[in-house]
């Protein structure tokens, strides 16, 4: 019996060797490690095959598990390279470390519509030695669009609004007003206990709850510091000891105390804290909007009476809110070629294939008369059956494609080149009516087109943002910014949830501890933003 | 006779006793070829210790700082606070998790009926297949206080009114770690006492019931002596492992609210090391480590051959 079957073997050998040198004789292939993390790609999906019988290209994907940081640490120590890699905020280490390979020459030779459309950027790009090593995975070549949602807001549950006859809500002291009032009426939500204030803080998430004082102060996300304008020059300052930052975490304490503010809000991790935002009984949270998207998109599907609404909180009406930020390409990170790559010139050919505006139309927009419409005036609009597609996540990535082909790899937005948008959510005359019906409610109760017109127009600066920069890895800068973040990490949830009484002994510890590891940074990072203001 | 005879004869007897036991020695070389290989070799990147390492240049073109990795780390508050946990929590999971294991595999050991005892093992030792990232959402679920299974047990026993945030408590992280430790490694931790039980001679037994000993005298006077060489073997080599006392476990239960209690030298490596691409820092802290071990494992080693146990070397 069992020798019989062995005959088997040697067959399926052959089998697979001559499929193997088959396949590989039609298609190039590339490793790929994009820094995010994503299901392994379907194997088919509509915009994939285009691609791939476009371009003859087959790539090896890895996708993030864990840590990103620890990844590329442990990448550089091994040596052990992808051929192309996205490494989001650590790209970088990747240049010091001497693993990317130089793109202007590759770029200027083979890839004419790299060169195009990133023209705008070219000088940001260059690094000191006159080289640019990676493309960003956002350009704008022919301008800037608004989004339905700002990249930031404190959120509040759409039944509180609805409840108080939507009501304008302008400070912190007024937002936790109206989730106090509203718990204390309905201390239920679909059968379960509600939740007043839920605030982010796993791991290196934690910016959700820490950056917030700056947003209370009226400005963008800038990172860890603000660039302020004090006679003509951007001076940079710290935030995290300021007035607002105490008023702010005073607030959440006062809250804590009164159990609006969950429990288990500082021990929960980013799972948990999706879940909790999906189930329709949290009645606020801050967060940037990517990071509860979410729990958004799973609400307005399931529950869009519970959907969050996002507002312009300041710390008092005397601040000039200025959250909302222009959108802007991420100049020190992005998709790059490694030296572990054979064939360079079939990487670079298959991004600029990426790049070109064909490519992203079908990416974004899908297929015309399949997945989009054009008007008589040109603009493209998508039926109710084709926006009801879109508008399910599962479809979009699993049998559409999208998120294989965009988050991580060099993409356009903005508008296009004959006026269009070339994301479908930001089409300026479909931002409305393309919303759900919930979502219509709300914009009609405050008379808006999109929630970003419910926050103040942004303001242009030049450097912008601050945190874009990146500290060499090592330095005394990044040392103390690891050891500011422990102690932010150890004293934020204390300051929270001590006791009223205690709050006032804990700050003081926090100011003195905090104080001494913002030096080195703020000298870096002042160095930076000058330059910044002469050079681009 | 005199003494270079004697040398003669036993290096006779040596090479004598190398041929008789050839095929037992060949048997061990793979093994010492992969300690070599696995343990030995990479000891070269020490070297990085006593440098400033860049990656992309050979190891012997990087710049000499001599001691200063070391001179940094001992300068770091962080470190004694790492030191503090790593040995705490090491400890807390030796000595839980070796009285429970001894403890599991004596009522075991006590089961007459086959099949309980069978189940009894399985699913005591299923949670050690797990890993850490499911196990830690699972023990997050169970300590949660938003209906947690450990709250509401003891809620409903009348032992607390308000839920504990197990989680939450800084003080309190070295027991989750510990408990969660032993609830995933008690079953698996007791094979091995069960098989140095089975291993016991029945007549010893026998002998203890005739002299009137009942069930606790027997494992009082027959089970624990006999198991003793076991034990003391287990934890001379487990002395090894104090300095290291496990990564994912804390990585994964930790939040910042108790990052003081729950960083251990592993942790602290990636943070303040590999993270921040100091390669030569974390080499300078795996070193302070090894060493460490390397006296604890001796040390205790001495201890148990004074006091007349079994010992390894």
């Amino acid at each position: 019996m069992k020798r019989r079957a062995l005959w088997f073997l040697p067959l399926l050998l052959v089998f697979v060797l001559a499929s193997g040198t088959i396949f590989a004789q039609n298609l190039k292939e590339f490793d790929v490690f994009t820094g995010e993390p994503l299901p392994d790609y379907p194997g088919s999906t509509i915009v994939g095959d285009i691609i791939r019988a476009e371009t003859g290209v087959k790539l090896n994907r890895e996708a993030l598990v864990g840590d990103l940081e620890t990844k590329v640490g442990l990448m550089i120590a091994s040596g052990d390279y992808p051929d192309m890699v996205v490494a989001a905020h650590f790209t970088s280490l990747l240049k010091d470390a001497g693993a990317l390979i130089p793109l202007n020459d590759l770029i200027e030779e083979h890839a004419p519509n790299l060169k195009r459309l990133y023209a705008n950027h070219w000088e940001m790009l260059q690094q000191e030695d006159g080289n640019v090593y990676w493309l960003p995975i956002q350009a704008l070549p022919y301008g800037p669009d608004t989004s339905r949602y700002p990249s930031l807001a404190f959120f509040m549950n759409k039944r509180v609004l609805k409840d108080a006859g939507w009501p304008e809500v302008k400070t912190l002291d007024q937002y936790f007003q109206l989730i106090e009032d509203y718990m204390a009426k309905y201390p239920t939500i679909n059968g379960e206990s509600t939740i007043g204030y839920l605030t982010l803080f796993d791991d290196w998430r934690s910016f959700a709850t820490t950056n917030v004082p700056q947003h209370l102060m009226g400005y963008p996300n800038e990172g860890e510091f603000v660039p302020v304008m004090e006679k003509g020059r951007y001076v940079v300052k710290e935030y995290h000891t300021s007035r607002t930052a105490k008023a702010y975490y005073q607030k959440l304490n006062e809250m804590y105390n009164k159990g609006v503010v969950d429990k288990e809000t500082f021990i929960m991790n980013y799972d948990q804290y999706i879940e909790k935002l999906s189930s329709g009984r949290v009645l606020g949270t801050f967060n940037q909007f990517w990071q509860m998207q979410e729990g958004q998109n799973y609400l307005l599907r399931d529950d869009p009476e519970s959907m969050f609404v996002p507002l312009p909180i300041v710390i008092d009406t005397l601040v000039e809110e200025r959250q909302r930020d222009i959108p802007y390409v991420q100049p020190t990170q992005g998709m790059d070629i490694t030296v572990a790559c054979d064939d360079p010139v079939g990487a670079i050919k298959y991004l600029d294939y990426l790049i070109q505006e064909d490519t992203q139309r079908l990416l974004q927009w899908g297929i015309e008369g399949e997945h989009y419409e054009v008007d008589e005036n040109g603009l493209y609009y998508r039926t109710p059956e084709q926006l009801a597609l879109f508008r399910d996540p599962d479809w979009v990535q699993n049998v559409f494609g999208r998120q294989y082909f965009f988050n991580a790899f060099p993409s356009l937005r903005g508008l296009d080149e004959n006026g269009n948008m070339f994301f479908p959510d930001t089409q300026p005359h479909l931002i409305y009516s393309d919303s759900t019906d919930s979502e219509k409610e709300v914009m009609d109760a405050y008379g808006v087109q999109s929630f970003s017109a419910l926050f103040n127009e942004p303001i242009f600066k030049k450097y912008f943002p601050l945190w874009t920069i990146t500290m060499p890895a090592g330095s005394p800068a990044h040392i103390e910014e690891t050891r500011m973040k422990d102690v932010l990490n150890r004293y934020v949830p204390e300051l929270v949830m001590s006791k009223p009484e205690q709050f006032e002994g804990i700050w003081a510890n926090y100011v003195k501890d905090i104080r001494p590891l913002m030096v080195e940074q703020m000298k870096l990072y002042q160095e930076e933003i000058d330059w910044r203001m002469e050079n681009w | 006779m005199n003494a270079s005879l004697t040398l003669a004869k036993r290096g006779h007897v040596f090479w004598q006793r190398l041929k008789q036991q050839k095929i037992l020695i060949l048997m061990s070389v793979p093994f010492l070829i992969h300690i070599v290989i696995f343990k030995y070799i990479p000891i070269w990147g020490w070297l990085m210790a006593f440098q400033n390492y860049w990656p992309g240049k050979p190891i012997l073109q990087q710049t000499w700082v001599g001691l200063e990795n070391f001179r940094l780390l001992f300068d770091d508050v962080v470190f004694y606070e790492v030191l503090r946990n790593t040995l705490a929590m090491s400890v807390i999971k030796l000595v839980m998790g070796t009285v429970s294991s001894i403890a599991l595999a004596l009522m075991l050991n006590e089961v007459r009926k086959i099949r309980f005892k069978k189940a009894a093992q399985t699913i005591s030792y299923l949670p050690h297949f797990i890993s850490w990232v499911v196990a830690a959402n699972l023990v997050r679920d169970a300590l949660s206080t938003d209906g947690g299974v450990v709250n509401r047990a003891l809620m409903s026993l009348r032992i607390i009114k308000e839920p504990i945030m197990f989680l939450g408590i800084p003080t309190l992280f070295w027991w989750v770690i510990g408990f969660s430790h032993v609830w995933k490694e008690v079953g698996w931790g007791a094979i091995i006492y069960l098989a140095a039980i089975a291993g016991i001679d029945p007549a010893l037994y026998e002998a203890a019931k005739i002299d009137g000993a009942g069930r606790l005298k027997q494992i009082w006077y027959i089970t624990i002596p006999s198991i003793r060489p076991t034990i003391s073997i287990l934890l001379i080599m487990n002395m090894g492992y104090l300095m290291s006392s496990g990564f994912e476990q804390q990585y994964l239960l930790q939040n910042g609210r108790v990052i003081d209690y729950a960083r251990v030298f592993t942790i602290y490596e990636l943070d303040y090391g590999i993270k921040m691409m100091r390669y030569s820092f974390a080499t300078a802290v795996g070193i302070f480590r090894s060493v460490v071990s390397l006296i604890l494992v001796f040390s205790t080693n001495q201890l148990a051959k004074r006091w007349g146990q079994e010992r390894l070397v």
